[in-house]
């Protein structure tokens, strides 16, 4: 009973939790298309990608590459004790690419446009290249979902036809895969510039592969687990185990070569200075990538739930940390500003992401995801409808120590990010000031201008004569001895051409009523324009 | 010709008749200012001391903006300009990141944002024979328009006059792979602001290394991956018929080739005593992998 009481109340809590966020991301959505992302977002012209890109289209399709890993060791491999995890891998992908799309719309600046790579083309891009790919996995995704649907209604013919082309489907979707997290590190190989050098690359592409396919994997071993709390689906730890193996293998080359490379590029000095940088580097690197990888090798660890829990935790929150250095804290020096995303930016994020929670959850609940409660080892295949209640050994939460590590973890985190931004600021303010204090150089070059002809005014009808203005005697204005055409030009005469005046500013009014000529000559600098027409006009 | 631009910072007096010129033709709201380049100001004139700095689009030989571009809607001209095409942008700002120089901007306030910058008056002025507004508007000749080759010959041409006078660099000749918009001064261009790191090379290659290798990716992975398919599958199918779980018919019709060759070898009358043979590789273990099998087990050649 008790055990009911706070099922409903945990229930509920997260369903107030996801109405604000629902709120406030609607809020903000009305912003974002109202006003532009000017109002909305951080975003600026020195910083033109922020969360949305790096978080939402990043890290969405990151950890969404869990579904071709399965998908090419259940059905090209044959290694058929994964079956079980390959239609939670693919219906996280699915819904994963859906809603990056989803974010993308929100990141475009007109939307509306974005079928226009599929027609309007540019080889040589990387985004028309990633633009395709995404695009045609989405719909491998949506193929290699639907025979959730058709076994759900029932629906066996086109069930048959699916299972038919299943294989090459799978193999299609691989490829796609690889192209396509690859190139999401590519985007980036054409900034040696713009990106710090602890994460610029040739290689990127590489390694962003390789850590998609074991956030992926990661992602896979957290949702399992996610389910396995919610509706008390038993999942076996003998394949999960299997995952972790995989991880530890993919973690282990990621690291060796993200090294080699930092070495191979004299790179990594950088981590040894205390910067901004440096600690997002370590974090991500230690936190996230040795730390997961140490802990999925230990036997012990990979026999716990709780451990592998914990590390695969580690390993995403590795991931999104090193998709959020590529595309924000390395993109920060050479900036000039320093980018925090705005409140709607997050509430934008995090409504995308609980959406994707509320449609996971609803398609576990309603279509053949998992499947049915039995005990480990043995195949699942060809099972369907699901028992929510069939398992009724709940497990209980996560181990106090593992909370109190996953909080430590965060704090730590949550200050590394703050030193970061601080520093950050620290660092642009006194690049600054030291520009500032850089004395002004002065070219010690003999200027060779020629002054310009005598300028004659266009003579309006009342006028007593024309006027003809000399640079000649005007040259001595500002510094003595040195022409200077600025004081004069810049703000007050306005040239459209040489020796023509931008149209329209020159009236009399401007003229004769203290903004123009009259300006200077006022009566205390030189002689008042009111005190004799035959000053200036020829009569 | 080249279309392209020389602009000798000793020269400048900073008065922004090119900036207001522009703003004329282009018809871009005078509001912007004429500090810094923003959507609308396209080419601006920095006054850093007595250094006056007039900035602009580049528009490079081989330009990262066109080239990183997943719509072209910014695209090189034959003719050399880089120019922008707004009916086709979607407004993923991809240009401005790849754009070494900073130069494109964004409508960042409007529902409906455009990219913005300096299309060097292509289509107004340079396809009608006539040169860009901001050259015609310069009252002192510090910014000229005409073929690159010969202002390039004109820039080393002042260097050599006056070795005093300038730096001995024409920024430009070789920043990003070769640009239109050159730049000459008598104060080292890395302290007025110019984008000091720019490979010389031109950026698209950076990426195009990557992107022209995928062909060989696909054909490639994909003949590695239907050929582990094929392996796998034709040891599962031995391994079910050895154990009597399938017909050698069934097995046949299931992978043709692979069975139709083992059942009639010409050198052995009994299939069964091939199938023993090439079946010694998986011998004991029917099923590919155990509780701790590594994957790399699973395809396995038997010959």
């Amino acid at each position: 009973m008790n055990a009911v009481v706070a099922w409903t109340r945990r229930f509920t809590l997260w369903q107030g939790i996801l109405l604000a966020i629902l709120a406030l991301g609607l809020w903000a959505t009305v912003t974002r298309f109202a006003g532009g992302l000017g109002a909305a977002t951080h975003l600026s012209d020195a910083f033109p990608w922020g969360l949305w890109i790096g978080f939402d289209v990043l890290v969405g399709v990151g950890l969404a590459a869990g579904a071709f890993v399965v998908a090419a060791t259940v059905h090209v491999f044959r290694i058929e004790r994964y079956e079980s995890i390959a239609r939670p891998a693919v219906l996280t992908a699915f819904l994963g690419y859906l809603l990056v799309i989803v974010a993308l719309m929100f990141d475009l600046g007109r939307p509306y446009r974005i079928w226009h790579p599929l027609v309007m083309w540019n080889p040589h891009s990387v985004m028309f290249e990633v633009a395709w790919c995404v695009t045609l996995y989405t719909a491998v995704l949506a193929l290699e979902f639907s025979p959730l649907l058709f076994e759900r209604f029932g629906w066996k013919v086109p069930l048959a036809a699916i299972r038919r082309v299943y294989v090459p489907l799978v193999i299609v979707g691989v490829l796609l895969s690889t192209l396509h997290q690859s190139s999401l590190g590519t985007l980036y190989v054409i900034v040696p510039g713009k990106l710090h050098g602890l994460w610029y690359s040739p290689l990127l592409p590489i390694f962003f592969f390789i850590s998609a396919v074991a956030a992926g994997l990661a992602m896979t071993i957290f949702e399992s687990f996610m389910s396995w709390r919610a509706f008390g689906r038993r999942l076996e730890g003998d394949v999960l185990r299997g995952l972790a193996r995989i991880i530890v293998v993919m973690l282990g080359v990621y690291l060796a070569w993200r090294v080699e490379d930092l070495v191979g590029r004299g790179a990594l000095g950088l981590a040894f200075q205390l910067t901004p940088e440096s600690v997002m580097f370590w974090g991500e690197m230690v936190l996230g990538v040795l730390v997961p990888m140490v802990l999925f090798a230990i036997r012990r660890v990979r026999r716990s739930d709780q451990g592998l829990f914990f590390a695969a935790i580690l390993t995403i929150l590795g991931f999104i940390v090193n998709r959020l250095n590529v595309s924000i804290t390395g993109m920060t020096a050479s900036s000039g500003v320093s980018y925090v995303p705005s409140w709607m930016e997050f509430a934008v994020t995090l409504m995308i992401v609980g959406l994707g929670f509320v449609l996971f959850r609803m398609a576990v609940q309603y279509l053949p995801v998992f499947p049915a409660g039995e005990p480990a080892g043995e195949s699942k295949r060809g099972r369907s409808a699901p028992h929510p209640a069939a398992d009724a050994a709940f497990h209980p939460t996560l181990g106090r120590g593992v909370l109190v590590a996953l909080w430590v973890l965060l704090a730590v985190g949550a200050v590394g990010v703050g030193y970061g931004t601080y520093h950050a600021n620290g660092s642009a303010a006194a690049a600054a000031t030291a520009a500032a204090a850089a004395p002004a150089i002065a070219p010690a070059v003999a200027h060779e201008l020629r002054l310009p002809a005598p300028y004659t005014f266009p003579t309006a009808v009342e006028s007593p004569g024309p006027v003809t203005f000399d640079h000649e005697t005007h040259a001595a204005v500002g510094d003595p001895g040195e022409p200077a055409c600025a004081p004069c030009h810049q703000g007050l005469f306005r040239l459209g051409a040489p020796g023509v005046p931008v149209a329209g500013e020159l009236t009399y009014e401007r003229i004769h009523e203290g903004d123009l000529c009259a300006s200077c000559h006022d009566g205390e600098h030189a002689f008042a324009i009111a005190d004799d027409c035959g000053n200036c006009h020829r009569m | 010709m080249k279309p392209a631009i020389l602009t000798d910072l000793t020269l400048c007096i900073g008065c922004e008749a090119c900036v207001w010129a522009c703003k004329e033709v282009n018809g871009l709201p005078r509001e912007g200012g004429a500090a810094q380049l923003s959507a609308t100001t396209w080419t601006a004139v920095e006054h850093r001391g007595e250094v006056n700095v007039r900035r602009q689009c580049m528009h490079c030989l081989d330009p990262a903006c066109a080239s990183v571009c997943p719509v072209a809607a910014i695209h090189q001209t034959p003719e050399g300009p880089v120019v922008y095409d707004e009916s086709r942008c979607m407004g993923c700002r991809y240009c401005m990141i790849g754009c070494p120089f900073g130069v494109p901007k964004y409508e960042w306030d409007s529902p409906l944002p455009r990219v913005q910058k300096c299309q060097m008056c292509f289509q107004q002025r340079i396809k009608e024979g006539r040169q860009p507004a901001c050259t015609e508007a310069c009252p002192t000749g510090a910014t000229i328009f005409g073929d690159r080759d010969a202002l390039l010959a004109e820039a080393h041409r002042r260097i050599a006059a006056e070795p005093d006078r300038y730096v001995d660099h024409v920024y430009g000749e070789s920043e990003a792979g070769g640009t239109s918009v050159l730049y000459l001064s008598a104060v080292p261009f890395a302290e007025l602001g110019f984008a000091g790191a720019v490979s010389t090379d031109p950026y698209p290659r950076l990426t195009w290394d990557v992107l022209s290798k995928l062909p060989n990716v696909v054909s490639i992975g994909g003949l590695l991956l239907f050929g582990i398919w094929w392996l796998a599958r034709r040891r599962e199918t031995l391994a079910q018929l050895r154990n009597g779980e399938i017909t050698l018919a069934e097995a046949v019709k299931r992978m043709p080739p692979l069975i139709g060759d083992a059942a009639s070898p010409p050198h052995s009358p009994d299939p069964s005593v091939d199938l023993e043979g090439g079946l010694k590789g998986g011998e004991g273990r029917p099923h590919p992998g155990g509780a701790d099998a590594d994957l790399t087990e699973g395809p396995r050649s038997e010959s």
